[in-house]
């Protein structure tokens, strides 16, 4: 796949050294007016990018590599951030508007104490353990029916959209317990350190950093195993990998499964940043932004998630303000013209222009004499 | 060339560099509108961004504040709250924003709250809430739940209605008005078999939810109507309606198909105001009543003039997406209106745009003479407003019925009305 | 206790009615000081005063002509122009209409034609003027004297709805008018409706045996309406408390048959309303494969086709999207002619839907009919662009789409109430159905249809111009899509996110059908729809209901994964 792994590696160690040391360290040290100072919004709004980044690894896991175009990472993804902000709706303790050792929604819907699924969230650690558990549980039962029977293709991706579809009426509603529509906000301590300081912030973002590089190279090393390679056999032909005498279900049951775990990480780090998580992250349509950012990276890559990932939400960032009209538009044309005119990506643009310039430079060559629009007058 | 430039501001974005703002130039302040402009809340939240625009405008012809001209920051919030959040960040870190206005559901006020308390910012919040919350922060122009559903439910017992049937949308503004309508009525003798729409109680048997909720665009009400004409059956029932802007209209098409009138059982509702009301099937919500601490019907000078001041603006202006035709006023866009006159008031009072003394400013009392009548600042950042309850007419306005004078903006509710 | 209790008060009654016939016939010369117009004049010159109105409008003897004029009031008929020196002079409008649509104005008072300065009659145009206002107090008080007088009316809905609401006012002076009018009523609903009237007004009696025999009589008519009034009596310690609690229960058992047969109905609607927005999506997904995520938008193109057509009927409509003025004319039609527009819209927005998903085929579709789960990536793009439009076009606000006077009713079966609006659905339902299978099934162009789906090399082998066919498939898709847009503007939002409530059900509606088989999609949508309402009316929560269906729809799929019903292939990988 990879023809100068080096070169990639390279790059990565280059990027995650940037962001991971450089960025930070400005952000700290820099003087505030200084050119060079980072700002803490900068560090804030960049730790969002790099969580969106795991989601993004997560989908290209099940629809680069294994060809399961999974709606359903939006819900893990939230479930993941729901889990930790449980916690941190404990931490609040006696600070929120009640000045009542529950979080604040309970109050507020009359409740008088705790109820009891609510309770292990006290210790960091278990939460740490159930921010994976539960949403790889619900993966490993819902793909274990779905691919038992068999449900493919498009009519996996109509399934985990009714799933998510589902899981967020669930979570809208106030009897679930859970915050219903307003979710939970205004989280006060995480392990200790003030949500709100600069510095807390800057380990959230360089845990992120972390995760994300981890994620990287976990995945890397993933598909470049025979396991990876089985993963894609069953994306160009799952009937042929079947009839060689794998269980298929198996091999996509584990990459599900492992997937929901990816984005329940950047979910969990996610919400601690962007100070909410609510049901609205759940819906089908949050899993096709998640798509759209694999797809205009580049799928099939792992980079190129990434990469799609931080680029569309910075320009998301930026049109947000500028062009608020044109947003829906611009994102929306753009996936357009990605998947009919770029199937690869961004980052198959540096690749094609390369093979753009090479073809130019080729007729001056002797070798091959026929110019470029030959081939169209020979088909017609 | 405005491309340009444009695409140019966007590598600095996506670069992440962090250029420095020159954060109040010598004669202009920023202040910040913070709305959704596209997604869902879109139908609400623009008019309120074009209300606010037309207010700096006049601000700015009659010399401005302190002398200096505003200088609006529209952002997006695009009814993604984590966005308004980042939004909110944005305005008050890289912008620094004197004041920012804005936000419309409860979950995206939640949102932007930490961050407004982290950096000791300003916003002025203008859509009816449920109240439970205060904020040195925020100062909440909003119609609190005493501002409109308890003097609604007075007018209602005082058409001698017995029977009330409570539905909303479900999310915390409904949940709470109407486990505080609950509390009411029972303190105004209502039987708890009176009150429809189902309950539900904690394993201690107290209830913590009363009334009928559907989700945000909900589309089926055939059952519900079923059960209110049920529950209306034997007369002098009346409906108390939550339910969020956009989906009323398949509950009045149902209620009206069913042959449910405002003569058989009125419907009181608390988020249709004249805006909303455009997209809503008038000639069957004819007679139906609303509760707002403005409507464009009002027949006083002040009103006339920002009327016509608005219209003629809108006629005008060149700002992109507004729309020009059709359009109205409402509560939530005068609250609007009133928040940047007492801005400025207090700004002025103060001598300063620095916040603490601009929100002392506010706390020692303030009063504007708006479209709605006077409003008063008070010292819980809430305002003292008058209370109208309106029917709506085929033309989409507010016939007004009764006017509650000067109430007072009461946000901690629950647990003061003491069943008999 | 006396063996025939009911003599004596009746006789009392007789007398009670004597004596208030005697002092009626009294007062008449008094009232009659006050003709009905001059009455009337009077009331709506008191504008904003609604005591002093309805004290006014109840002085008047309820004449023929002061009820129309009262009818005509509460309808809005009656306006005020602006006199000499800013007084208000009510006039009403007479029907014929001339070229310019004004109507000739007549005096209320005298009922002589309204003459301007020069001695001609001075014409008006409805829209212009202001009609003379009423408020909620003052039309019950309206309806009270009209009802009363409407026992006797000649229009069947008119008397029912009058001893209804006589039925609820329990007031034991109009006993004696309901109960004439039992022995002259002819319509079985009415006398039902009569004795149910009568038997509320006795619970109001002071001897308990009267009040017995009506706890009775109630309990054996199921009667709804009294359920809150038996409830007082069975509670407090009354003599015909025993007698109130068996009528409640006798009347709780008809409750449960109406419920029944009304959630039947619902989940009949709800399943139709499905099958109308899923049936665009079985021919473009089933047929062709292609998953088409802006099937929603099909939808609100066709509703806003709706929009746009009851505009140009009605007040006319002005856009500016992108800073383009648009100005589209106005056929400034009333009443019947207005209600006709939906008619109009029906069609047309067939049209524009299919002309759309005929533009869409030809730029996207056609490039990934190999790709079915780009299809899926490249129409949600479609989608978000579109969403966009609509709102950049129409504004983010949603629009008003009024239903014709045809679909805003509902008749009322033992209880069970049908709108309708719904019973249109069903049939609207049932129709396009029937369209579509003979479109399919009896043409040229549904066999090239069904061949090109099955095998689309060989059909290309035989002759068959396969490129055309999907256009013509795809476009009859969306065609239909637009056909649900026409129809859910009726019944719910227009808006630029109309699509996206409706898709993830629409696909649901699909799947579990079996994808590709027509008659699938009709099943797994009439029982969705059903199980939906037959959940909401048992949990009594319309969300759950929701979610069990999903988890349902999960389940069910595990068993069939390919469906209700499955259309078989040879073929590996399909």
């Amino acid at each position: 796949m990879n023809p100068q792994p080096r070169r990639e590696i390279f790059a990565a160690g280059a990027l995650a050294l940037l962001l991971l040391v450089l960025m930070p360290a400005l952000n700290a040290w820099a003087p505030e007016d200084s050119f060079f100072y980072v700002s803490n919004f900068t560090i804030n709004v960049w730790g969002k990018y790099l969580a969106y980044g795991i989601l993004a690894i997560s989908v290209d896991l099940l629809w680069g590599f294994t060809g399961l175009l999974s709606l359903g990472q939006a819900l893990f993804f939230s479930l993941g951030g729901y889990m930790l902000g449980m916690h941190l709706m404990l931490m609040i303790g006696k600070l929120g508007q009640y000045k009542s050792d529950l979080p604040d929604f309970m109050v507020f819907l009359g409740h008088t104490f705790l109820p009891t699924f609510w309770r292990p969230f006290y210790s960091f650690g278990v939460t740490a353990l159930l921010v994976f558990l539960v949403p790889m549980l619900l993966a490993k039962g819902f793909g274990y029916l779905a691919f038992r029977s068999r449900i493919k293709g498009v009519y996996f991706s109509i399934l985990t959209q009714a799933l998510t579809y589902g899981a967020s009426l669930m979570f809208f509603r106030n009897d679930m317990l859970m915050g219903g529509n307003n979710g939970f906000t205004d989280f006060k301590f995480l392990l200790g350190g003030d949500m709100r300081s600069a510095a807390t912030q800057r380990t959230l973002y360089i845990c992120t950093g972390i995760a994300l590089l981890a994620v990287y190279f976990g995945c890397r090393w993933l598909t470049r195993t025979k396991f990876g390679l089985i993963q894609r056999a069953i994306r160009d032909s799952e009937t042929r990998v079947l009839f060689s005498g794998y269980s298929a279900a198996n091999y996509k049951l584990f990459v599900f499964v492992v997937a929901a775990g990816i984005a329940a990480l950047g979910g969990a780090l996610y919400v601690p940043q962007v100070g909410i998580i609510n049901p609205s992250e759940m819906t089908p349509d949050k899993s096709l932004e998640a798509v759209v950012w694999v797809a205009v990276g580049g799928r099939g890559t792992l980079v190129g998630p990434v990469l799609g990932a931080v680029v569309i939400n910075a320009l998301k960032s930026w049109a947000t303000r500028a062009i608020p009209d044109m947003w829906l538009i611009l994102l929306g044309s753009m996936f357009l013209l990605v998947v009919l005119f770029l199937p690869k990506g961004l980052i198959s643009v540096p690749g094609l222009i390369r093979d753009f310039l090479q073809r130019h430079r080729k007729p001056a060559s002797p070798e091959t004499p026929a110019p470029t629009p030959a081939p169209k007058v020979s088909a017609s | 060339m405005k491309l340009i430039n444009k695409s140019a501001q966007a590598l600095l974005a996506l670069a992440g560099m962090a250029f420095t703002h020159s954060a109040v130039a010598a004669d202009t302040v920023k202040v910040g509108v913070l709305h959704s402009l596209s997604g869902t809340m879109a139908i609400s939240e623009t008019s309120l961004r074009d209300v606010l625009l037309f207010t700096f405008d006049e601000i700015n012809a009659k010399g401005g504040v302190m002398g200096k001209k505003i200088e609006p920051v529209v952002v997006d919030g695009a009814s993604n709250w984590p966005l308004f959040a980042e939004k909110a960040k944005q305005l008050l870190e890289k912008d620094k924003t004197a004041a920012v206005f804005g936000c419309w559901t409860s979950v995206s006020r939640k949102s932007v709250l930490p961050v407004f308390e982290k950096n000791n910012g300003l916003l002025f919040y203008p859509v009816q809430y449920e109240g439970e919350e205060e904020s040195k922060n925020v100062f909440y122009t909003a119609e609190a739940v005493n501002q409109q559903a308890t003097p609604a439910v007075d007018y209602m017992l005082a058409k001698k209605k017995e029977k009330f049937y409570l539905i909303g949308s479900d999310y915390v503004y409904p949940q709470t008005t109407n486990l505080v309508l609950l509390e009411y009525l029972l303190s105004k003798g209502v039987p708890l078999e009176n009150i429809g729409g189902g309950f539900k109680k904690d394993s201690s048997g107290k209830i913590i939810s009363a009334g009928k909720y559907t989700p945000f665009g909900h589309t089926d009400y055939q059952q519900i109507v079923a059960e209110i004409k049920q529950f209306a059956a034997g007369g002098k029932a009346c409906v108390i309606n939550t339910l969020n802007g956009d989906t009323n209209v398949p509950f009045f098409k149902e209620y009206a198909a069913a042959g449910l009138t405002a003569e058989s059982c009125p419907v009181v509702s608390f988020s249709i105001s004249e805006d909303e009301f455009r997209a809503l099937p008038a000639k069957q919500l004819v007679g139906q009543l609303g509760c707002w601490t403005y409507f464009e019907s009002i027949k006083s000078d002040a009103n006339k003039t920002f009327v016509s001041n608005f219209q003629k603006w809108l006629k005008e202006t060149t700002v992109d997406g507004v729309k020009k035709e059709g359009r109205v006023t409402c509560s939530p866009m005068v609250l609007s209106y009133d928040g940047v006159y007492l801005w400025k008031a207090a700004v002025e009072k103060a001598g300063s745009f620095d916040v603490d003394k601009v929100r002392a400013a506010l706390q020692s009392g303030i009063s504007f003479d708006g479209p709605g009548g006077k409003v008063t600042t008070q010292s819980n950042m809430h305002l003292t407003k008058n209370v109208f309850i309106g029917e709506t007419k085929a033309d989409g306005q507010f016939k007004i019925l009764k006017e509650y004078k000067d109430v007072f903006g009461q946000p901690w509710l629950k647990g003061t009305f003491k069943a008999k | 206790m006396p063996l025939s209790p009911a003599p004596i008060p009746l006789l009392l009654m007789r007398l009670l009615f004597a004596a208030i016939a005697f002092l009626l016939a009294c007062c008449a010369p008094l009232a009659q000081a006050d003709a009905p117009a001059e009455i009337i004049a009077k009331a709506v010159l008191l504008d904003d005063k609604s005591e002093e109105q309805i004290a006014l409008i109840r002085s008047g003897e309820p004449s023929p002509e002061l009820l129309a004029l009262l009818t005509l009031w509460k309808e809005g008929g009656i306006f005020l122009v602006e006199g000499p020196e800013g007084t208000k002079i009510p006039v009403t409008l007479e029907d014929a209409k001339d070229a310019d649509d004004k109507q000739a104005a007549r005096l209320l008072l005298t009922r002589q034609p309204y003459l301007g300065p020069d001695g001609k009659p001075i014409r008006l145009l409805a829209s212009d003027l202001n009609a003379a206002e009423t408020d909620s107090d003052l039309r019950s008080a309206m309806k009270s004297i009209l009802d009363l007088a409407g026992l006797a009316s000649p229009d069947r809905s008119a008397r029912l709805q009058a001893v209804e609401t006589l039925g609820m006012e329990q007031d034991p002076l109009r006993l004696p008018a309901l109960r004439a009018r039992i022995s002259k009523e002819t319509d079985s609903e009415i006398q039902h409706a009569l004795k149910e009237a009568v038997a509320l007004t006795e619970l109001k009696d002071a001897d308990p045996a009267t009040v017995t025999l009506a706890c009775r009589a109630l309990g054996e008519l199921g009667s709804i309406r009294s359920q809150d009034a038996l409830r007082l009596l069975a509670k407090d310690g009354h003599p015909a408390a025993r007698t109130a609690q068996d009528a409640l229960r006798k009347i709780e058992q008809h409750l449960q048959t109406v419920n029944i047969w009304g959630t039947l109905f619902r989940g009949l609607s709800l399943g139709s309303v499905l099958l109308v927005a899923a049936l665009g999506l079985a021919v473009t997904f089933g047929l062709m494969g292609v998953i088409n995520m802006a099937h929603g938008e099909m939808i609100a193109v066709g509703a806003y086709t709706t929009y746009v057509v009851q505009c140009i009927f009605g007040p006319g409509l002005e856009l500016s999207p992108f800073g383009i003025h648009i100005v589209l004319p106005s056929m400034k039609a009333t009443g019947w002619l207005y209600d006709s527009y939906f008619l109009f819209a029906i069609p047309l927005s067939f049209l524009t839907a299919a002309r759309a998903g005929v533009v869409l085929e030809r730029c996207v579709i056609r490039f990934l009919y190999r790709r079915p789960l780009e299809s899926l990536l490249a129409t949600w793009g479609v989608s978000l662009v579109l969403q966009q439009l609509f709102r950049l076009t129409f504004g983010a606000n949603n629009v008003q789409v009024a239903s014709p006077n045809w679909l805003s009713g509902h008749w009322l079966i033992n209880d069970v109430s049908l709108g309708w609006n719904r019973v249109f659905v069903i049939g609207f339902a049932a129709a396009i159905v029937l369209g579509v299978f003979l479109l399919l099934a009896r043409t040229p162009l549904g066999l090239l249809m069904r061949a090109v789906m099955q095998n689309r090399t060989m059909a290309a082998c035989m002759g068959v111009r396969t490129e055309r066919v999907n256009l013509l498939t795809f476009g009859l898709g969306s065609g239909l899509a637009g056909l649900a847009g026409a129809f859910l503007s009726q019944i719910g939002n227009v808006g630029p996110s109309l699509g996206q409530s409706y898709i993830v059900d629409a696909f649901m509606t699909v799947v579990v059908g079996g994808v590709g088989s027509l008659f699938g999609t009709i099943f797994s949508a009439l029982g969705i729809g059903m199980a939906d309402q037959a959940l909401q009316q048992i949990l009594g929560n319309p969300v759950l209901g929701k979610i069990l269906v999903l988890v349902g729809i999960i389940l069910f799929l595990q068993w069939r994964p390919a469906g209700l019903f499955v259309t078989r292939s040879r073929s590996l990988d399909n």
